[in-house]
């Protein structure tokens, strides 16, 4: 259990084969190759790769288009990611019509850069079209340019300016629009006096109509309009033409799969060493792999595979295996740290207290209730991916503890029993704890609390015991740990009697104990100093600081009872507000609405709170008694894909 | 006099609601400006994001949780209002402040905390989980406020 064992492979195979046995490698998904270090050739793939990109992309373009003209009916299945299958012979058939679907997706993004491209154009005909408007009572072409005693001026003028009056004599004028700010005019004027008028116009702000046109304002808009029906039509097409390939999502799906696969081969191709017959591969595997992995390899190629222990250099990467109560638990590990090469892995050490702790800190038997039967429901019905399996049983593990504690405290859906009882049966249920309600006696919970807080502490404590003793500094093992497990044994019955009454002979043993352990602290801790001065003082700053890092560890454990009671309460206020009327068929119905939003609200919130306080408690309080981390995880060369599911167990 | 008493105690209520609230607001609020930066980049991060939005949240709900308890303690919730001495008024009052106050800041400060965790997220998502954790270590005060004043509220005899 916890960390496997891993060992190096070196495999050295026939050039010939070497695609093929790539190709087994990716989807045993079991080896973790590394970048081959003897000196020899690489083979040079990086072209090969950015083809596969390149297509790749074509193929991800062409689904964001699909999902943007033909959006899928996406099922709750898909919320939580999952994958399908596909067998090795559908594969294949569909790896051979990869040519087909790659037209397809060309196709489609082509179609979706034509409508981009129509798009434009309708922006500029209508851009077109506003200008021109203005001017649509003018009845002569607009690129007039007058007759051979004329000569014609088309344009504007801002409306300020009475142009008519300044105009020589022999021109005519006319207005063919007029706003506030512009005036449009078409000006004819003699050849003799064109220059003055040309001069004056410009003098005062004439801008010409720059069209090159030779139709009239109103053929020209007559003409936008029709070519802007045909654009749409041509757009609605297209529309269509895509929507028509709706059926192709799951071959484009594929495709994108497959090539990404493809491009992931080529890579890992990238870090064989190559001789001219032969290829070698390095790279690292679980142990439990190693034989089945030899077996298939020889029976099917020429090839010769060693499996060597990993030396002390040797960057070896970390894969956890848990059995089913403690494999959940794995992805908090992953969350702080993986383990490195001197940490045993916590994940075991944590996953028990992990569910104790959460379920303490909902400690609602109804949440309890809804988190069990919501991730059976996602563990049954959907066919989730190995992380999200493992997460959903986390909680549905969490679930199963946090209704223990609801039942031992007496809590489903806040005091909603008892509400119920009180007001639709006029009768006073009373506490239904197994154990005892929290409100009724915080004191005696908390010290439970501190309790199971030290017992966690305890275990930390031991671990680190176990690691020392394993290492052989077997007296560093027992000073480091007897001292604080002989302190905080005695310390426990002194500082309950603050609270509590304790009978005075476990005073007296406690105080013993207490005396005992801290000697041993001042006298063992400062052991690594030369001087004699040094090794006391060494041991006072121990003391120090074994009495304030354990005393706030404790004492954090005190959200335990906090947290537990803040689910309790807010539940019982929910319940309160619902039954705030004093209408039969009111309160009911307010009872209803406030009782499933509330909850809902409640669970939510809590469910964070004691998913993160759960975290915090192994994190900082239990993991900083023996565990380091910064292990590599271990990514095994595989079918990284995100639609279709190929890998197949070893 | 008595309800001088009462007077008093519901202002520890109120103070706990008042104070806790507006540090959660506070909180909640510098987190959902950073998110918001992030959610306009990505959208896909927007669950991400929210759940540090809503760490900063828990202390106006400990001060509204720490306000209803003393109202129903006193029996402004529930009908049968308590007379309380002056004494006992100002311990009520005394009970509401650790949540009140430590409510305020720690709201404040755990807002700034995630709002500096949206960044992890923005740029290594993966490691979200370690930004809610950084968080977290803020509200462990808040819980310990929260405790005591519950405690509190709960051993002040009537």
């Amino acid at each position: 259990m916890s960390k496997l064992e891993m060992k190096k492979i070196e495999l050295i195979a026939m050039l010939t084969d070497s695609k093929k046995i790539i190709e087994l490698l990716q989807r045993r998904g079991v080896v973790e190759i590394s970048r081959n270090a003897d000196g020899l050739d690489y083979m040079n793939v990086t072209g090969v790769i950015g083809e596969f990109e390149k297509f790749r992309n074509i193929a991800v373009q062409a689904l964001g288009v699909l999902d943007r003209y033909a959006p899928e009916k996406k099922s709750v299945t898909e919320i939580f990611g999952s994958k399908s299958e596909m067998d090795i012979n559908k594969f294949g058939s569909n790896a051979m019509q990869l040519e087909k679907i790659m037209t397809v997706a060309g196709e489609i993004v082509r179609s979706s850069q034509e409508i981009t491209e129509s798009e434009k154009k309708i922006l500029q005909l209508n851009v077109r079209c506003d200008t021109l408007r203005q001017w649509k009572n003018l009845d002569i072409p607009v690129n007039f340019k007058g007759t051979a005693t004329t000569t014609a001026f088309i344009g504007s003028v801002p409306s300020a300016v009475d142009i008519t009056e300044i105009l020589p004599e022999n021109t005519y004028t006319e207005t063919v629009y007029r706003s506030k700010e512009i005036t449009d005019i078409f000006v004819i004027s003699h050849k003799e006096t064109a220059d003055d008028t040309a001069d004056i116009l410009r003098k005062n702000g004439f801008i010409p109509l720059s069209e090159t046109d030779s139709h009239t304002p109103a053929e020209i808009i007559k003409s936008c309009e029709k070519e802007r029906q045909n654009l749409l039509k041509y757009i609605t097409e297209l529309e269509k033409h895509i929507t028509g390939f709706a059926g192709q999502r799951k071959n484009l799906e594929f495709a994108v799969d497959y090539l990404s696969m493809r491009k992931d081969k080529y890579n890992a191709l990238n870090l064989l060493g190559f001789t001219e017959n032969t290829f070698v591969l390095n790279g690292y595997i679980p142990e439990k792999y190693t034989d089945k992995l030899r077996k298939e390899l020889e029976s099917k190629f020429t090839v010769y595979v060693d499996f060597t222990e990993p030396s002390e250099d040797d960057d070896v990467p970390v894969l956890l295996e848990n059995g089913n109560f403690s494999a959940p638990v794995e992805s908090i590990t992953k969350m702080y740290a993986m383990p490195s090469k001197s940490d045993v892995d916590p994940t075991p050490i944590m996953s028990f207290f992990y569910y104790l702790f959460f379920g303490m800190m909902l400690s609602d038997a109804g949440y309890g209730l809804v988190m069990l039967i919501g991730t059976t429901i996602i563990l049954k019905k959907f066919r989730l991916d190995d992380t999200m399996k493992k997460t959903m049983t986390m909680f549905r593990n969490c679930g199963i503890s946090t209704i223990i504690w609801g039942a031992l405290f007496g809590s489903w859906f806040g005091d909603i029993v008892q509400v119920i009882g009180r007001e639709y049966f006029g009768k006073e249920i009373g506490s239904i704890a197994i154990w005892f309600q929290p409100l009724d006696d915080p004191i005696r919970l908390l010290l439970y609390s501190f309790g199971l807080g030290i017992l966690h502490l305890f275990l930390g404590v031991g671990v680190s015991f176990k690691m020392s003793w394993d290492e052989g500094k077997k007296l560093d093992a027992i000073l480091d740990t007897v001292p604080v497990y002989l302190t905080i044994i005695g310390v426990a019955p002194l500082a309950s009697s603050i609270l509590v009454s304790v009978p005075a002979i476990m005073k007296t043993i406690g105080t013993y104990l207490m005396i005992a352990g801290i000697v041993l602290i001042i006298l063992t801790s400062g052991r690594s100093s030369k001087s004699v001065m040094g090794k006391f003082f060494g041991g006072l700053y121990a003391l120090y600081n074994t009495a304030t890092g354990y005393l706030s560890d404790i004492l954090s454990y005190s959200r335990l009872l906090a947290l537990g009671l803040a689910t309790g309460s807010i539940a019982g206020v929910i319940n309160l507000i619902g039954t705030m009327p004093e209408n039969m068929i009111v309160k009911t119905v307010l009872l209803l609405i406030v009782f499933i939003v509330g909850h809902t609200a409640n669970l939510a919130i809590n469910l964070l709170g004691a998913y993160v306080h759960t975290d915090r408690l192994q994190f900082v309080e239990l993991f900083s008694k023996f565990y380091t981390g910064g292990g590599r995880e271990f990514r095994p060369f595989t079918a990284d894909t995100k639609y279709i599911n190929f890998r197949e167990d070893i | 006099m008595n309800s001088i008493g009462l007077a008093l105690a519901i202002i520890g209520a109120s103070l706990a609601t008042l104070f806790a609230g507006i540090g959660s607001a506070k909180g909640v609020g510098l987190v959902g400006e950073a998110a918001a930066g992030v959610v306009s980049v990505d959208p896909d991060k927007f669950s991400k994001v929210l759940v540090l939005q809503l760490l900063p949240g828990t202390q106006g709900l400990y001060g509204l949780l720490t306000a209803i308890l003393m109202l129903s303690r006193i029996g402004v919730i529930g009908g049968n209002v308590t007379e309380l001495t002056v004494a006992q008024g100002l311990m009520f009052l005394g009970a509401s402040l650790p949540i009140a106050i430590v409510g305020l800041f720690s709201g404040i400060a755990q807002g700034r905390s995630a709002a500096a965790g949206v960044g992890i997220t923005a740029r290594k998502p993966e490691h979200n989980g370690k930004a809610i954790i950084m968080a977290a270590m803020v509200e462990t005060y808040a819980i310990l406020a929260l405790l005591v004043s519950i405690l509190l509220i709960y051993n002040i005899a009537i």
